[in-house]
């Protein structure tokens, strides 16, 4: 795998998704939109809400992002792109992307919220971009359209943010490790144990699953020759 | 698969191509056989399956049953364009770079002497969503043609193309039978008939066709 066939798809991927500012409006203000309506419930309760509610942002840039390239990406895997390139190209600018926006989120519920462990609460946000971005290449890699891929998204997401860390159905979730971290570091969770590896863990498994979506899905044949 | 061919074999050989879309069967034992400097139309009715039998030659998707055997690169041209809709034509060229062979600079002055043979406003650096129909089509042409193909898929590929395009286009066809290419154009327009070697005519299945290989030169 050459650099530059990773490289140039994610610059790609990160200008065309840049230039949609009014969607990224959108998508970075989501979050701060649950966090500042979820405030009257209490700081601790809002940092939580609003840290999960940040998967909306990123995993949904990351549907979007899928969507919007499997028509293109079959030209380039005909081209001589090999699906995991694509793949990992957008990976990186997305989760690069999804770290920046969950570090100044962070910021922002930092001063908001005064949590007990505020390096915590960061890497909690931080877990959620992490996970977001691999989640919503797997989603926009299945779902047929932008609107099936939005209510999965909805789905999963707006579960997680209904259930405690403690209940079992939120431990199935991929943001329960995150929503543990970020609840202990506002003290309304447990301690978070083995939650940030799980968090890792579960990213890892949902990079996994859109490698292999993206490689069933691959054109026929992608080499130069007979087949 | 081992390329076997002889060096008079077709570039691109599709035996029997039969498919469905779910219960719907779309395409019913269609052959295309294509040798090299040999242009080649692709007719039929809507529904006929022409859109689909490209896509199975591209390699973009399985067909249920039969044989494909291709020979030499594909340039693809799909009949709706596969474009980013942010991004400019020269940011599509460099996309492309990367598996070509060559450097982003080579690529991007192949792909614009393209464009500006085909008539694209090259000075315009409008993303592809603001751009004409027609320059949209043509950056779509010109993306397939890039990397020197040998087998040309080209999808009712000057939908769009004013009058001067279009002549430029089938200039373009010529060109490329002379060097040596297999292409293949879906085409509703009977005047195209006669600019190629020969047709082949796709019924929808249980339909019949209309015996339109008189029409070609």
């Amino acid at each position: 795998m050459r650099l530059r066939r990773v490289i140039v798809p994610a610059t790609m991927t990160g200008r065309e998704l840049l230039r949609r500012h009014v969607a990224m409006g959108l998508l970075t203000g989501l979050p701060l939109a649950f966090y500042g309506s979820s405030l009257s419930q209490g700081a601790q309760h809002a940092a939580v809400t609003g840290g999960i509610a940040m998967a909306f942002s990123v995993a949904g840039a990351s549907i979007f992002a899928a969507l919007t390239a499997r028509p293109v990406d079959q030209r380039l895997v005909l081209a001589g792109y090999h699906p995991h390139e694509l793949l990992l190209g957008r990976l990186l600018f997305l989760e690069l992307f999804g770290l920046v926006v969950a570090a100044l989120f962070s910021v922002i519920m930092v001063l908001g919220t005064g949590p007990q462990d505020p390096v915590l609460l960061g890497v909690g946000v931080e877990l959620v971009a992490v996970a977001s971005v691999p989640f919503g290449l797997a989603v926009g890699s299945l779902a047929p359209h932008e609107l099936e891929g939005v209510l999965i998204l909805i789905g999963v997401v707006g579960i997680q943010l209904t259930l405690s860390s403690t209940q079992t159905i939120a431990k199935l979730l991929p943001f329960w490790g995150a929503q543990r971290v970020i609840g202990h570091s506002v003290g309304v969770s447990p301690a978070t144990g083995a939650a940030p590896l799980v968090g890792v863990a579960y990213a890892v498994a949902l990079a996994g699953a859109a490698a292999y979506i993206a490689h069933t899905r691959a054109p026929a044949s992608r080499a130069i020759g007979t087949r | 698969m081992v390329d076997t061919f002889a060096t008079s074999a077709p570039l691109l050989d599709a035996v029997a191509i039969t498919h469905s879309y779910g219960r719907k069967l779309v395409l019913d034992g269609a052959s295309l056989s294509v040798q090299a400097g040999e242009a080649v139309a692709i007719v039929g009715e809507n529904g006929a399956g022409k859109s689909t039998l490209m896509r199975i030659c591209a390699g973009l998707i399985h067909p249920s049953f039969g044989e494909l055997r291709v020979r030499g690169r594909v340039g693809y041209c799909p009949q709706i364009p596969g474009l980013f809709d942010l991004l400019n034509a020269q940011e599509h060229l460099a996309l492309f770079a990367p598996v070509l062979g060559a450097s982003e600079a080579r690529v991007i002055r192949e792909g614009r002497t393209l464009l500006d043979e085909l008539g694209f406003p090259i000075g315009d650096r409008s993303p592809t969503r603001d751009l004409s129909g027609g320059a949209r089509q043509k950056l779509n042409l010109a993306l397939a043609l890039l990397g020197g193909a040998r087998v040309l898929l080209l999808d009712e590929p000057y939908q769009g193309f004013d009058h001067g395009s279009y002549v430029s286009f089938w200039e373009h066809v010529a060109g490329w039978r002379a060097d040596g290419l297999a292409v293949v154009v879906v085409t509703h327009l009977l005047t195209d008939l006669a600019l190629v070697d020969r047709l082949v005519e796709l019924a929808i299945p249980g339909g019949e066709t209309h015996g339109l290989e008189s029409l070609v030169r």
